[in-house]
């Protein structure tokens, strides 16, 4: 019954994970878009969201369940899992609150990784793993891309840079919605799956599916759900950063940066590489900012996204260890689970009833400005 | 310890497909804005020659892109 219990709490974490990761990377796939006007933001992302819904489906090996070689997988319980979740959806709505794109799927393994060093101490972290598929990769991925969307665009203003503005901003408007739409099917892909990885963990940790099995498609169907919902409801915070506030891009900076972006996350999936695809398009986007001029880059706005970076594994490891720690206070059943679900969703509610009154406050008093005039 | 951590043979092949790729596409691409702009042009100056040869290097551009978009798709399903 307790097992139960953890188990259907830890897949509703699961699916709210799902839906602020869809949310959160709403802006890598549609910020361009938006900000070169390629198309309006209610159609990019309803676009965007019904392909990372596709994407979801496109390719049925589950991705690497989330932690593998970087916590020593003997030790992995649902609390754990519970930990970790909590760690990452917490950095999520953080981030998404200052407006930062930054890694959903670092966040969760920091999230779990600190949840783990807090059940079985630091023997749990696999270091070399840690480094060599977390760390290193952060490094090399916005670097990549920036190196890539650089020559991108050097290379597109060498060849289009005598044409008149208006049919050069219209082509490369529509070739927006081709790379746009190649990045929605690779985030569907790549981070619905992550979160199949994690339900199916949690129903073999369980008992409820022999590890054997494939992934049920009631799995598939409600991630791919949450995510593709996630997206629609776009962090326009995050959007509003990643399209306009690093820099302000023209339709061709936008392709190239969107071009680059598609080409280094699919090929580092494909041999096997991973790369999180917040830090490419961010890379990508400064990248073709920077290779017109240097100072067209808004570099605080930079340093304050690559601080969130660095921040991210810490961060969720400290709120996942100390979710771990709270649940444990209540003993190894249910209740400690329960106990912070719903102190979770009390907070979410007090933050949704403010938003509401500042929202209504704010409606009111623009309209009592024409009434005074 | 760095060195022996890191996979240096994917992450050479990472970059060079990726700069490869990403500039492929973008250089592919701005050949049919250039090809469908200046094809354009030279129809509206009654060039019958110029304006098919900037058509065709639309349409070859256009194939590269197609090619490379239809890559990236089964990079998406294979991987």
């Amino acid at each position: 019954m307790h097992d139960t219990t953890v188990l259907v709490i830890v897949i509703a974490t699961a699916l709210a994970f799902d839906f602020t990761n869809g949310f959160h990377d709403t802006a890598n796939v549609v910020a361009t878009s938006i900000s070169t006007r390629a198309v309006s933001p209610r159609l990019a992302i309803g676009l965007a969201s019904a392909l990372n819904f596709v994407g979801a489906f496109l390719s049925l090996k589950v991705a690497a369940v989330v932690g593998k070689g970087i916590v020593a997988p003997a030790s992995v319980t649902l609390t754990i899992v519970f930990g970790g979740l909590v760690g990452a959806i917490c950095w999520n709505l953080a981030t998404w609150y200052f407006g930062l794109p930054s890694s959903s799927s670092h966040a969760l393994i920091g999230g779990v990784v600190g949840a783990a060093f807090a059940a079985h101490g630091a023997d749990a972290v696999l270091s070399e793993g840690l480094l060599g598929k977390v760390v290193v990769p952060a490094l090399i991925a916005p670097i990549l891309a920036f190196a890539v969307a650089g020559a991108a665009i050097l290379v597109v203003y060498r060849i289009v840079g005598r044409l008149r503005p208006g049919p050069a901003k219209r082509g490369f408007r529509l070739g927006q919605l081709a790379t746009g739409g190649l990045l929605a099917l690779a985030h569907g892909t790549n981070d619905a799956q992550k979160t199949m990885g994690i339900m199916t963990l949690a129903l073999i940790a369980s008992g409820n599916l022999s590890a054997a099995a494939s992934t049920p498609d009631w799995v598939k169907v409600t991630a791919a759900a949450a995510i593709a919902l996630g997206t629609y409801s776009g962090g326009w915070r995050i959007i509003k950063t990643m399209g306009s506030r690093i820099i302000k891009m023209d339709a061709a900076q936008g392709f190239s940066a969107q071009s680059a972006g598609a080409a280094v996350i699919l090929t580092a999936s494909h041999f096997g590489y991973p790369l999180s695809t917040t830090h490419v398009i961010s890379g990508g986007v400064m990248g073709a900012g920077a290779a017109r001029r240097l100072s067209a880059v808004r570099w605080g706005v930079a340093g304050n996204i690559a601080v969130a970076w660095l921040l991210t594994l810490p961060a969720a490891a400290v709120v996942g260890a100390a979710v771990y720690e709270v649940t444990e206070l209540f003993g190894g059943g249910a209740a400690g689970p329960i106990i912070v679900s719903a102190a979770g969703l009390v907070v979410i509610a007090l933050i949704l009833m403010r938003r509401l009154q500042t929202t209504s406050g704010a409606a009111a008093a623009a309209a009592a400005v024409p009434a005074a005039e | 310890m760095i060195a022996t951590i890191v996979d240096w043979g994917a992450l050479l092949k990472v970059i060079w497909v990726s700069l490869a790729g990403g500039i492929g596409l973008a250089v592919a691409y701005s050949f049919v804005v250039l090809g469908v702009a200046r094809a354009g042009d030279e129809r509206r100056r009654e060039r019958p020659v110029p304006a098919v040869a900037y058509g065709l290097l639309a349409v070859i551009g256009l194939a590269a892109c197609a090619f490379a978009l239809v890559r990236g798709y089964q990079f998406v399903v294979e991987k």
